[in-house]
């Protein structure tokens, strides 16, 4: 074999070599989301008329412009508010740990709006990190948001003026163009947050 | 037969002091102190009974706070819902974990600016374990 065919030879393998990495690229599986269910098609919200925890009013374009994470709870709960925010909080810290952009923003929409002040709202998100958004406001309005997301609430131990309020403990994500994108189902566990939404918001 | 419950309270207390340990033992107490502007937090702890005999915790008190109950929080069907736990039973030689997403302490209405919180666990009219701790940030 003359160097010219030599030549020839070499390059032909590189080509097939080229080709060979090139499909496994194209046809290799894609990472899937472990924990999030991913809507088939976004949804759209339907339209509110609720406060900020700075007491701004805000609709649902409040959601444009961020991934947002939206957990529903209230302040007076104990145990699984604080609990589901504060694992939002370590998968935020640990996907702007690891170099992550954009980041998500961490949404509480208050489903005891008669104790959960703006005030309250404000002095409560602040505990979970930066840049978090508290939602509150009036009920007939709240009601709006959650029917048309499928959230569902109520008091319990109502003659108790330390009521408790049940409530869905999923987590929506809500895309940069204000649409219901995915949810995650309770438990809440950090990794699943950070494993799943560089996927999603890749995937969109 | 709130005679006899004391007596097999006292029966149990004297059975497990006579081997040199507490009847009853909380470890990993751990208290957050109050969020800004919040009346209330969660209370996490084990409770180890020594004894040979059933301990039955019936309430939980604190000078520091107005009212303490014990809580579990379950989900259910998607559900976050949260019961009072009227009363806790704890079997001879047995734990019973308090922990975030279970069983907790709800302690509400702190009465004023403290850094340790004492604990009072009664069965009926007796307390069978006082618990003094520092709050965590």
């Amino acid at each position: 074999m003359g160097p010219k065919n030599s030549l020839i030879a070499s390059i032909a393998i590189i080509a097939i070599a080229a080709g060979a990495w090139l499909s496994y690229q194209v046809m290799a599986p894609q990472p899937l989301p472990q924990a999030a269910t991913v809507l088939p098609a976004p949804g759209e919200l339907p339209d509110f008329s609720l406060v900020d925890q700075s007491g701004s009013a805000i609709g649902r374009d409040v959601f444009k412009g961020h991934w947002n994470l939206v957990f529903f709870g209230f302040t007076h709960c104990p145990d699984i508010c604080p609990l589901t925010l504060q694992v939002l909080a370590d998968a935020k810290r640990q996907l702007a740990d690891s170099g992550h952009s954009p980041l998500p923003r961490i949404v509480l929409v208050s489903v005891d709006p008669e104790r959960d002040s703006p005030d309250l709202m404000d002095q409560y998100i602040a505990y979970f990190g930066d840049g978090n958004l508290g939602i509150t406001g009036d009920l007939e309005e709240l009601r709006k948001l959650t029917n048309g997301l499928g959230i569902f609430f109520e008091k319990s131990n109502i003659d108790d003026e330390n009521y408790s309020v049940d409530h869905s403990a999923v987590v929506l994500v809500i895309n940069p163009d204000g649409q219901l994108h995915a949810l995650f189902g309770a438990p809440h566990e950090p990794t699943n947050f950070v494993h799943d939404l560089p996927i999603i918001m890749a995937g969109r | 037969m709130k005679r006899f419950s004391l007596i097999l309270l006292l029966t149990a207390l004297i059975s497990a002091c006579s081997i040199g340990r507490a009847p009853l033992v909380a470890t990993d107490v751990v208290i957050a102190k109050p969020r800004p502007g919040m009346q209330m937090t969660a209370g996490y702890l084990t409770l180890s009974n020594n004894t040979s005999q059933v301990v039955t915790i019936t309430h939980v008190t604190s000078p520091e706070f107005e009212f303490v109950e014990m809580h579990e929080s379950v989900i259910e069907d998607g559900m976050a819902r949260m019961y009072e736990l009227g009363k806790l039973t704890i079997l001879a030689s047995k734990s019973v974990t308090f922990e975030p997403g279970g069983k907790h302490l709800m302690l509400m209405r702190p009465t004023g600016d403290f850094d340790n919180v004492t604990l009072d666990f009664y069965a009926g009219k007796a307390v069978v374990l006082t618990v003094n701790v520092a709050l965590t940030e």
